[in-house]
């Protein structure tokens, strides 16, 4: 008996050994993180802090995948500002280029809620509004690091980024939700009308405009590549100019109301949109901006040095992942190869772009040459062969949507040029060290000249500046010289789609292009919400003219 | 009471214990034998004589066809596995792959590819929870547990198993040649390049391929001490140039016994070296084989580099594709002990350790004539595994009656992985390849990093098994894992099963029949977990480097967060319920087992699409979604000869599965969040297919996972100019054709298949026989995207074309079910003959000679139209369904075999 009991025991011990040994064991769950920080290590000084919530936005200006980054990208908010008009296209060429008829779609305005890259474009824009959302609860969480001075700076540079993101939203898709705190709930995003958004932006710009540092954000000083004041002034005169447009709640009843009416506030002083525009664009020239005596020189390999840029993306091949494919995907196969690049054989000036530029006349513009690549190519010095061993040429008069099976399949189309070709390139031509330039002075002169001639003034001395520095006779400031000057000027510069909807031009016939059956309500002025983002979020309302 | 026989039943009762695998079998050597044996419980045992001949090189293919439910994929062979799926796919992220357990401890696919069939004593699969609930989390997708050979009691022997075999090609698809090139050419009116030769490009890619495998095996002892030890070496050259395999591994097994047999101690060592060179990008090179331009030379230019045809940007020369590397290393060290302690009174202790390294290495690098710069990558991933458990055994029968046995179970596993990857570019000399990485004039920002992790799992587990009359039995487990990857609320999972079986044929009243000579009843409901999806530091609010900018006068690294934080991850679980029953027949001439399973996956972890805004990335790791499955497996086996001099038998298994995705919505944070119901997973590459309208297999909310959701195609329509394109259907007679997700496309089938069969017949006469393996898949469709892109005229001269595309005039490329086929086929895996060499009893030193001569891919009955019906039809990837320019060109290996046992 006694012996029963004592293995009983035993056994007792050994269980109970067993379970304790496993109850060591339980705290050996806990994670220990070591190839990444806590937000205390990233956010814990005040150099730190700043770098983490101010700094990091910057990694989004730029991309390197499709839909990503403002410029330099495909599929993304420069495709959709550009082969949407009438400056250029992707023609299908054979079996390139078709990709499910996206490009055509783009060119006929007949893309859909569906659209995948509007979709990514929508949520590419959000990602960043909502880090910025965050950048500022954290800088306000850990305000005791920062000076008042740092602070103020800091909110300032995160809120007018974040203006920013929302001005490329509001633009595109027209009634946006401004989601300004990174804590919302889903059921709590409502869409703003457009005429509260534009106000909103506005006003959030003008008033961090004070704060942000004055400098020169192009050149390659502690601020380079950065939201600085003179970029603040310069979407200011965005907004103003295009204020008919913005604070039109439906643009598709065939009204708008009248820029002389728009009352809009600088430095205290209430104006109408083209004074206020104009105001603007003297505190940029006030800033020290000029016209470079070189056009070209803006997009050289380095035109860090440029006066005239005002906001670009730093490019760097050796530093920075960001990417510019649009010369790499315009040239042609044969034009790539001997640049020592790859190529895709794509994007093209549409006929109406280069007749604007005089081309096949005795009179062609300047800009035409450095601007694009057209018929017979020389590298080097060499005639560019092709695979049957007759020159390269690329004809401008011989595109068409789709180009398939027609002999100038594989050449039609005058090319992108306009940006200096990095010999030295990464990623077959895909990164190179050209700063990719989003706001320039020579836009900032065509604004005033603009806002001047819309408001009864005389905008000629503005245009005609722009002309005479690439040498280019003087011209009367019209709104149809001023557009064509846009054109001229701005080509490959991703502002064509802003342009034609503000001249009223955007749905109707232009080039080879005829308006869709029911556009001339101007429903297509802006894309429809995504159809995945109403998926998910049911309060929002499809744009007016889009089926759902 | 006797000892060994409490042994045994311990055994027996081991789905039990977590990691002692042993399932009770005697070894066998026919086939019949073995699925007696397997079906012991429902758990199926594959011993050596149900492996499969013919030329096995991965252990893996060994089991092919062999067990219901479960499907390996690989590309013909090859020595690297792709995937195994136990009753197909239950989890939509990931944690499909089923759990692997080498001799008690736990390892994976890649691991156990590198172990030599001949090295195997048997393959035991676990399916039902009830069986696999013991692993908690890790035996979510089923459990593999394979055993390997040990020292047997008995005199000193030593074997030797050797393979050489030889492979070839036998179809590729019919392109136009040189001349049809040109001609088609001028007949359209085209300028084509004349690059001044003739050649067959898909030829060029590849060669006679050679496999050579040997392995030899050492051992001895006796009943209290014995060994083993054994070396293999293989190499395989596959038909594609550049592929090639090669692998070498040695193994020690030492079992000894202690303190008059009271403690066990088993103690094995492993190691392996792998060496991969595997093609760069498959469809790359085969797309670009098939297409380029006939005319051009399959050999560098003047220059030293290759010429491409400047007009066909989606492809390059492919001996200038040949010229990239993709290199493998795979270093696997494994050492376990294990010690086994009898207490008495029928308690048994059992003590494990288990230590293993791994360490993968990859080496790539493109050479200037396909990358500009040239560019070279190295990576390497080491990790570290220490396992510890410690478990009880309690058995106890009495009245003659009862028979109870309980095991309690505490674990502890602890998983150190290191990565480090670099990539360099700017060469200006393709001789250094990856191997010296300061030829390289950058090192690009964001190309170069390294990883940490280290994820802990803790578990407990308590079973028992109660059996009456030894007819009827009910096992019940507990189990409860603890993770560290899973949100800190909710790291505990609870994995009870619970298991009934009913031995009929204990029964007085079965004694009187003589149909039945085996029926055992058997069903089970249990629960498992999953964490596939979740890696480590998943759940907490960690930042990481996001890139690099300029920052107050120089370049400075930023950090974000890079994924919306999910802090309430947790385990995903599932259910899953069997009934089955096992039935012999006329002494076991026939015997047929059928189950029924039907499994649901819910908390299902799927990076679901949210709003942006609020969420900053538009993927959320989360616990919403759910999923069934269901099916029916029927084995049958039977033996309608059976005499001294003759033996035929015939064993088929019939898998049926159905899958479902129930739904991927669910309450995350008081907010109803959904996923899109319609998400593709798969489309086509290639000129023309970027973006646009190429997906073709969806995964769709109420339907299978992989359906092919495409336009209808009525057929071809006759254009002004005399060429066809493709007619589509207006499905939703909204008057226009729109065939984007949602417009005019309908749900045309399914891309796994809905049936699959293994058959393997095997005849003996004397010493000779004869086996010969078939298996086949049903039900399901594969999309002939190959056709699709090969017969658009509109790609060429661009692009080459098949002989048929100039006839049929099509000049259009867009994704329609035109091109979908049936994927049903029945393939001739193995024929092999062999002859037991009769050795005569007195001989000195052989005690047995086996020669063998095989045939592996003999033939394909198919009705498909492309290459091969055997593609990608069971993982879910961007690859299922979809023939895509990527099959690997078919071939057929015939090899010769010796084994000799001295």
């Amino acid at each position: 008996m006694t012996t029963h009991i004592k293995r009983t025991i035993s056994r007792l011990v050994l269980i109970a050994v067993t379970i304790s040994a496993s109850t060591v064991l339980v705290g050996c769950l806990n994670e220990d993180p070591r190839d990444r920080i806590s937000a205390d290590e990233a956010y814990g000084t005040a150099d730190k802090l700043l770098l983490n919530t101010v700094g990091t936005l910057y990694n989004y200006i730029g991309g390197n995948a499709d839909s990503q980054g403002l410029q330099g990208t495909v599929r993304g908010v420069y495709d959709f500002n550009t082969f949407t008009t009438d400056e250029a296209m992707i023609p299908t060429r054979g079996g390139d280029w078709y990709d499910g008829g996206f490009w055509q779609s783009l060119y006929k305005h007949s893309w859909t809620a569906s659209d995948n890259a509007l979709y990514n474009t929508w949520n590419y824009l959000y990602k960043v509004v909502m880090m910025c959302d965050q950048s500022e609860k954290i800088l306000n969480e850990r305000r005791a690091l920062l000076t008042d001075a740092q602070l103020n700076e800091a909110l300032a540079e995160v809120r007018g980024l974040r203006a920013m993101y929302f001005f490329y939203l509001m633009d595109m898709y027209g009634r946006i939700p401004l989601v300004t705190d990174a804590t919302t709930p889903v059921d709590s995003i409502r869409q703003s009308e457009r005429s509260e958004t534009f106000r909103y932006i506005y006003n959030e710009l003008e008033s961090v405009a004070p704060s942000l540092p004055d400098v020169h954000s192009n050149l390659q000083n502690d601020y380079y590549g950065r939201f600085t004041r003179p970029v603040a002034y310069f979407l200011l005169a965005k907004l103003a100019l295009n204020a008919e447009v913005y604070a039109d709640d439906d643009w598709t009843d065939g009204v708008r109301p009248d820029g002389r009416t728009i009352m809009l506030d600088v430095d205290g002083q209430t104006m109408n949109a083209w004074k206020a525009c104009q105001a603007w664009c003297d505190k940029i020239t006030a800033e020290g901006y000029e016209l470079e005596s070189n056009y070209a020189a803006n997009f050289a390999v380095h035109n860090e040095t440029s006066r005239e840029n005002i906001f670009i993306i730093p490019m760097d091949k050796y530093l920075y992942a960001n990417q510019f494919l649009y010369l790499f995907r315009s040239r042609h196969y044969n034009h790539g190869a001997a640049i020592g690049q790859d190529s895709e054989n794509g994007s093209c000036a549409t006929i109406s772009t280069v007749r604007t530029y005089g081309y096949g006349t005795d009179s062609v513009d300047k800009r035409y040459a450095i601007n694009f690549y057209s018929d017979t190519l020389r590298v080097d010095g060499k005639i560019v062969k092709l695979d049957d061993g007759t020159p390269l040429v690329y004809m401008p008069l011989a595109v068409k949507l789709d180009l398939s099976g027609d002999a100038y399949e594989k050449t039609a189309g005058a090319r992108m040029s306009k940006y200096e070709i990095d010999r030295k390139a990464y990623s077959d031509g895909k990164l190179q060290s050209n700063d990719i330039v989003l706001f320039r002075y020579a836009d900032v002169l065509l604004m005033k000249a603009e806002a001047k001639v819309r408001n009864g003034e005389d905008g000629s001395a503005e245009l005609n500046a722009v002309r005479s520095r690439v040498g280019m006779s003087p011209r009367p400031a019209t709104l149809k010289t001023i557009l064509d000057e846009r054109l001229l000027e701005l080509m490959w510069e991703g502002w064509r789609r802003n342009d034609l909807v503000r001249f009223g031009l955007f749905n109707k016939a232009y080039d080879q292009r005829t308006p869709l059956d029911n556009e001339q309500t101007g429903y297509t002025t802006v894309f429809p919400i995504p159809e995945d983002a109403i998926y998910h979020n049911a309060n929002l309302k499809q744009n007016k003219g889009y089926s759902d | 009471m006797n000892k060994n026989a409490i042994i045994t039943l311990t055994l027996a009762a081991l789905p039990l214990c977590a990691t002692a695998q042993h399932i009770k079998y005697t070894p066998a050597t026919s086939v019949l034998a073995d699925t007696i044996a397997g079906r012991n419980g429902s758990v199926d045992v594959i011993g050596e004589g149900r492996m499969n001949k013919g030329l096995v090189i991965n252990s893996l293919d060994a089991i092919a066809g062999q067990a219901a439910g479960v499907v390996t994929t690989g590309d013909n062979r090859m020595a690297m596995i792709n995937s195994v799926r136990v009753r197909g796919t239950t989890s939509l992220t990931g944690g499909n792959d089923p759990l692997v357990i080498i001799d008690g401890v736990y390892s994976d696919i890649a691991t156990l590819s590198t172990i030599y069939p001949a090295d195997i004593e048997s393959f035991a699969i676990l399916k039902n929870a009830a069986e696999t609930a013991p692993y908690g989390s890790r035996g979510a997708s089923g459990v593999i547990q394979v055993t390997t050979k040990r020292g047997r009691a008995g005199k000193f022997s030593i074997s030797y198993d050797g393979n050489i075999g030889f492979e070839t090609v036998y179809k590729k698809i019919d392109m136009l040649d040189r001349n049809a090139y040109l001609a088609t050419a001028e007949a359209l009116g085209r300028y084509a390049t004349d690059g001044g030769y003739n050649t067959d490009f898909q030829d060029a890619i590849t060669r006679t391929g050679f496999v050579t495998n040997h392995h030899v095996a050492f051992s001895g002892g006796t009943d209290e001490q014995n060994y083993r030890a054994s070396i293999g070496v293989m190499n395989h050259n596959a038909p594609l140039r550049n592929d090639s395999y090669n692998n070498f591994a040695a193994k020690v097994d030492l079992m000894q016994m202690a303190f008059d047999n009271h403690l066990t101690i088993d103690f094995g060592v492993f190691g392996s070296s792998q060496s991969n060179n595997n093609v760069f990008n498959l469809q790359e090179l085969l797309y670009s084989a098939a297409t380029l331009n006939p005319t051009f030379p399959n050999h560098m230019n003047a220059a030293g580099g290759w010429d491409k045809n400047a007009t066909a940007s989606q492809i390059n020369p492919p001996g200038a594709l040949l010229g990239k590397k993709n290199h493998n290393r795979n270093q696997n060290f494994g050492s376990h002990i294990r010690l086994k302690a009898d207490l008495g009174h029928g308690l048994t202790a059992q003590a494990f350790g288990a230590y293993t390294y791994n360490s993968n290495e990859n080496a790539k690098s493109a050479p200037t004539w396909v990358w500009a710069q040239g560019q070279a990558w190295r990576g390497e991933m080491k990790q570290e595994t220490w396992l510890g458990n410690l478990s009880l055994n309690y058995h106890k029968r009495w009245a003659a009656r009862h028979d109870i046995n309980v095991t309690a179970l505490t674990e502890y596993e602890a998983t150190k992985q290191r990565g480090f990857w670099t990539s360099v570019k700017g060469f200006t000399t393709n001789a250094l390849g990856y191997d010296n990485l300061t030829g390289a004039a950058t090192v690009p920002y964001g190309l170069t990093g390294s990883g940490y992790d280290n994820p802990k799992l803790l578990s407990f587990m308590l079973g028992a098994e109660y059996s009456l009359l030894n007819r009827y039995t009910l096992n019940v487990n507990a189990r409860a894992d603890g993770s560290s990857m899973v949100g800190k609320d909710n790291r505990w999972g609870f994995f009870p099963s619970v298991s009934l079986s009913w031995d009929v044929m204990k029964e007085p009243f079965m004694k009187r029949q003589t149909v039945f000579s085996r029926l055992i009843l058997r069903t089970g409901y249990g629960l498992t977990g999953n964490l596939g999806a979740i890696s480590s530091y998943n759940s907490l609010n960690m930042l990481l480097p996001d890139g690099a900018i300029p920052w107050n006068g120089s370049t400075a690294v930023t950090y974000s967060t890079k994924h919306n934080v999910n802090p309430d991850l947790k385990w995903e679980t599932r259910g899953t319920f069997n009934i089955g029953a096992d039935m012999g027949f006329w002494h076991d001439r026939l015997i047929v087992t059928a189950e029924y399973y039907y499994s649901r996956t819910w908390d299902m972890l799927y990076e679901y699409d949210v709003p942006v805004p609020p969420f900053t990335y538009d993927k959320l790791l989360a616990n919403l979604g759910k999923m069934s499955n269901k099916g029916l497996e029927i084995g049958a086996s039977v033996t309608p000869v059976q005499q001294r001099d003759m033996e035929l038998n015939v064993s088929m298994n019939m898998s049926f599965q159905k899958n479902k995705l129930i739904s991927l919505s669910g309450n995350y944070n008081g907010e109803n969040l959904t996923a899109a119901d319609i998400t593709s997973i798969g489309s086509l590459n290639g000129a023309g297919f970027h973006g646009g309208n190429n997906n073709i297999v969806y995964q769709i909310v109420g339907q299978p996972l992989g359906v092919f959701y495409l336009p209808h195609c009525t057929g071809l329509t006759k254009n002004a100019d005399g060429t066809y394109s493709y007619a589509i259907a207006d499905l939703d007679n909204n008057g226009r054709v729109n065939i984007e997700d949602g417009g005019d496309r309908y749900i045309a089938g399914q891309a796994m298949p809905k049936m699959f069969l293994g058959t393997n017949i095997s005849f003996r006469y004397k010493d000779f026989d004869i086996t010969l393996q078939v298996n086949g898949a049903f039900g399901h469709k594969i999309y002939n995207g190959t056709a699709l892109t090969y017969m658009n005229m509109g790609a060429f001269p661009d692009y080459n074309v098949m002989k048929d595309a100039p006839k049929a005039r099509i000049y259009d490329q867009t994704a329609t079910d035109y091109w979908l086929e049936k994927g049903d086929y029945l393939n001739f895996d193995y024929l092999t003959i062999g002859w037991n060499v009769p050795i005569s009893k007195t001989a000195r030193y052989i005690s047995s000679l086996r020669l063998s001569a095989s045939v592996n891919n003999l033939a394909t009955i198919t009705s498909y139209d492309g290459l091969t019906p055997i593609i990608n039809s069971s993982v879910v990837d961007n690859t299922l369904g979809i023939d895509d320019k990527r099959s690997y060109p078919p071939y057929r290996t015939f090899s010769i075999g010796v084994s000799i046992g001295f």
